[in-house]
């Protein structure tokens, strides 16, 4: 059974009853009104029930085996949303006077403190609302630092197995990017990395461990080229969830970094936000960081916009704050020891699935990896069976699909993410499931071909939504 | 161990599956020198020690609650019904990631779909996307797009902008060679236009509050080929002038009146509406209608070629996730409110507003320097202003926002919001504490 779009629902009376009447007796004059306003009008039962309705329709954290690689979808603790909504955070306007939210600004010191001594960076911004506003804010970070030390280098290096967001920040940075490629291991190659690493690149942009999964063992090796060649090296934390507690990005040799405290910190993902790519950078470059910053005088918290170095501001106030205290409880709760077990425990998950499905599906890289494993489908492509098929097929079998198609490099690649907060119980069923599908490719393809079918919808047609452009709902007639 | 399921014996199998003695041994490939000798942090606690440690913090807040709060500029104290909290806290919506599956994702496409018609609906416009990070950065964004489409070097700006928008946007081209150029009238942006102006920004109504109309400018940026921004609170929509109506191309702002609540400042949402000719060109999700296999109505991320994970280096953004939960509780509050709700909010804005103005106005030593009509907030000015504001708070009341924080010739001036959460009585306890605080009492 489908769901009406909203504006099809019928329409109730015009009664509205969530605010108070008004009382003063003064109205906007005529020439200053719009048009008509054609929203519907709907009783709030019929608005629960639409909700419900949707809402029922979508593979989650909380319902659903979500292993979508690199955005780390673990579990998401509910005190983390609790505190979210104390009345005493959740009511205070940005704007209020700074004797009357010590609070709020001394969680977000002690949160700063705590990711300093997790990151080994001396200070964060948490204006940044997302992995790629954090990469953004970091190559102006190293545009500005370079130009005020009498340099314009133009170029920033990104691996080829980056996340999108690396080169396309840098650009909006004003960057030109220019691609390392990886060697037969899967990592960065650092042959070529001396080919291209000279004075007039700004910054190297890398994941560690990287997208492949795979921890860059020859790290320092870079950090030393980069350090001959004047660049600063920038850390994409999306897949810190492997080291934290174990190494450190400043032990790595980073200068910048963001942390994607929606992944690895636990924050919920909301359909695609809000999260929260918090930065942070070394001692020399902490001037640059966005104003304002939260200080301590003598005991009190106050916001300091004083920063001649400062790049300026990324948003309109401090953060995604109700974000910022999930993370920070989270961290609060795991503490020092808790962190590194979710690291060791991401770890050892993601290396059982490589173990127990390596034989059914190519593993490209067969050497330990980190908290993710990419399978490469290229056998069953073969066949006639695309990754893209096998993740229709885990729907049907009630598990949200790895990422398809990336990390480029790896054809008919399948990135499987299985977190820490997995049992050993939900990743053996997934191993049984994805070994069964690879046995369907020869009995059954066309159920394969053919998933899902247990969903309100079956196989959505894509193309088709290009050619259409239907991005709204119109009244009948218009 | 909280949130880790795996019990020893688990870990012991698993270890032996891979053929590893320790899952220290999974970490030996790194080289020892930049391993961390011991925990970072201090050990965890108890889920009751991290909420009573939290809730001690939490109270050395005071909440716009606990005075009569007055304060807006950029973000709004709007009531937000019960119903809205309920919805967004479904773990289906919360729990789930960008629905790059359809399949498994239906309810979030049509939320999202059905969010993209209201900003449509709202604003005038033809086509909106999925939203961006907040109002701040949906300028940048939108002067972005408007440069990528025009293909010329210089913005125009009419004061009155967001202030933090403008610093944002600075902050963005900062690595660019563009040119922003701010004008202060209406008559000198018409003289400014030229064969470089590539984008044409301004906001209504303005940071002062005042309704802003600059037909002239924008039908003369037509001639040009120039791109117009408008930056438009959405609640302001329930009643005022509509971007579609003046024939703008884009439309962008601060989703957080639409129900977000006030959080200190975040998360809100940045939405976008554009004319639906320059749609390739926007940056962000946008979730289009079409069929499945068997012919139903089904909904998916649409246009992706648009966007970094494709085009990398050549993408519209490098924007990925995005603020899509707050998006969707826009959604609901506008499905709760309706269009007489809405315009509602925003009638009942403009008569408190209008109400303290006008009291404001008994009182001889407050002074109006910011003229013309205005909706939910405006400017007075008062000798030490930065005094009386700080009195006004020890007596209960968030009298407004000090302009002289971005502006070093308003250092008088303040500017006061009113929404429907500030009563009559509220009202009347404000003018009574400022007659105190200026007689001195």
């Amino acid at each position: 059974m489908g769901c009406k779009v909203i504006f099809d629902i019928t329409m109730r009376e015009k009664k509205n009853s969530y605010l108070p009447e008004f009382s003063c007796g003064y109205a906007l004059p005529e020439k200053f009104k719009r048009k008509e306003l054609c929203l519907p009008e709907l009783g709030e039962l019929d608005v629960i029930r639409h909700y419900n309705k949707l809402s029922n329709k979508n593979f989650s954290v909380d319902t659903h085996f979500y292993p979508l690689g690199s955005c780390t979808m673990k579990y998401n603790p509910k005190i983390n949303d609790y505190i979210a909504g104390l009345e005493n955070f959740s009511a205070l306007h940005p704007l209020q006077p700074i004797d009357d939210v010590q609070g709020i600004l001394e969680v977000l010191y002690t949160f700063q403190e705590l990711l300093c001594s997790l990151t080994g960076m001396s200070a964060f911004t948490f204006q940044p609302s997302s992995g790629a506003q954090g990469e953004l804010t970091g190559m102006l970070i190293a545009r500005k630092f370079h130009e005020l030390n009498g340099r314009r280098p133009s170029k920033v290096i990104v691996p080829d197995t980056a996340h999108g967001t690396n080169p396309a920040s840098a650009a909006m940075a004003g960057f030109d990017t220019v691609i390392v490629k990886s060697n037969d291991n899967g990592l960065v190659d650092i042959n070529s990395l001396k080919d291209i690493m000279d004075e007039s690149v700004a910054a190297i942009m890398l994941t560690n461990p990287n997208t492949l999964g795979l921890f860059e063992k020859d790290i320092l090796k870079i950090r030393e080229l980069a350090d001959k060649a004047g660049a600063l090296m920038y850390y994409d934390g999306a897949n810190f969830n492997a080291l934290m507690g174990v190494t450190t990005p400043r032990m790595m040799g980073f200068d910048i970094i963001h942390l994607n405290l929606h992944k690895s910190f636990s924050t919920p993902h909301g359909c695609g936000g809000p999260g929260a790519g918090v930065v942070g950078v070394t001692e020399k470059l902490k001037d640059f960081l966005p104003v304002p910053i939260v200080v301590k005088d003598s005991g009190r918290y106050r916001l300091n916009y004083d920063m001649k170095k400062s790049v300026g501001k990324l948003r309109a106030f401090y953060g995604n704050i109700s974000v910022l205290l999930r993370a920070y409880t989270y961290i609060l709760r795991l503490g020092g020891d808790g962190v590194k077990r979710v690291s060791e425990n991401a770890v050892l998950n993601a290396n059982y699935i490589k173990e127990k499905l390596k034989d059914d599906f190519k593993a490209p890289y067969d050497d330990i990896c980190m908290h993710e494993v990419v399978f490469s489908c290229i056998n069953q492509k073969e066949k006639g069976i695309t990754a893209l098929d096998i993740a229709k097929r885990l729907i049907d079998r009630g598990i949200h699909p790895p990422t398809m198609y990336f990390p480029l490099l790896v054809k008919e690649a399948l990135m499987v993410e299985p977190t820490e907060t997995e049992s050993k119980e939900t990743l053996d069923y997934f191993i049984d499931i994805m070994r069964k599908i690879n046995s369907e490719v020869e009995t059954n393809p066309s159920i394969i071909k053919n998933a899902p079918v247990t969903m309100p919808v079956k196989r959505v047609d894509e193309v088709r939504a290009v050619r259409d452009m239907d991005f709204r709902w119109h009244k009948d007639g218009d | 161990m909280p949130y880790i399921l795996n019990t020893e014996n688990d870990r012991q199998a698993m270890l032996r599956a891979i053929d590893i003695e320790s899952a220290e041994k999974l970490f030996s490939f790194i080289p020892a020198s930049i391993k961390a000798k011991e925990y970072l942090l201090d050990k965890g606690c108890s889920e009751f020690s991290a909420l009573q440690k939290i809730k001690a913090q939490a109270a050395k807040n005071t909440t716009v609650n606990e005075k009569k709060s007055f304060l807006g500029a950029g973000w709004y104290d709007h009531y937000v019904p019960a119903a809205v909290f309920d919805i967004i806290s479904k773990p289906q919506f919360l729990t789930a990631y960008t629905p790059y599956q359809p399949e498994c994702s239906q309810g979030i496409l049509q939320a999202i779909y059905e969010y993209q018609t209201y900003m449509c609906l709202l604003t005038g416009m033809d086509v909106s996307n999925a939203s961006l990070f907040d109002g701040a950065s949906a300028l940048a964004e939108s002067v972005l797009m408007g440069l990528r489409i025009a293909k010329k070097n210089k913005v125009l700006v009419l004061k009155g902008i967001n202030p933090q928008y403008e610093n944002v946007l600075s902050t963005y081209l900062g690595g660019t060679t563009y040119i922003i150029e701010e004008v202060k009238t209406i008559e000198s942006a018409i003289s400014k236009l030229d064969d470089e102006t590539a984008c044409f920004v301004f906001q209504t109504p303005d940071f002062f509050g005042v309704i802003n109309e600059p037909d002239e400018v924008i039908s003369e940026c037509k001639k040009y080929g120039i791109i117009t921004v408008n930056v438009v609170n959405p609640v302001s929509l329930g009643i005022l002038k509509t971007p579609g109506e003046r024939d703008v191309d884009i439309a962008c702002g601060e989703g957080q009146p639409l129900g977000a609540g006030l959080n200190y400042g975040g998360p809100g949402f940045g939405f976008m509406t554009a004319n639906i000719k320059y749609v390739r060109q926007m940056p962000g999700r946008i979730v289009g209608k079409t069929l499945d296999l068997d012919g139903k109505t089904a909904y998916c991320l649409t246009l992706q070629t648009r966007e970094q994970h494709i085009r990398r280096e050549k993408a519209t953004s490098n924007i990925c996730s995005n603020q899509s939960l707050n998006a969707i509780t826009a959604g609901v509050y506008l499905a709760l409110m309706g269009s007489d709700g809405l315009s509602n909010v925003a009638n009942i804005c403009y008569d408190r507003a209008h109400y303290l103005y006008n009291r404001l106005g008994e009182i001889k030593d407050v002074r109006f320097s910011v003229k013309g009509e205005f909706l939910n907030e405006f400017v007075w000015n008062v000798k030490d202003a930065f005094d009386v504001l700080a009195c006004m708070s020890d007596k209960g009341v968030y009298a407004g926002y000090l302009l002289g924080n971005d502006y070093p010739d308003m250092k008088d001036s303040v500017l006061t919001c009113c929404t429907e959460k500030n009563s009559k009585a509220d009202i009347d306890f404000f003018v009574n504490k400022l007659k105190e605080v200026l007689d001195g009492v």
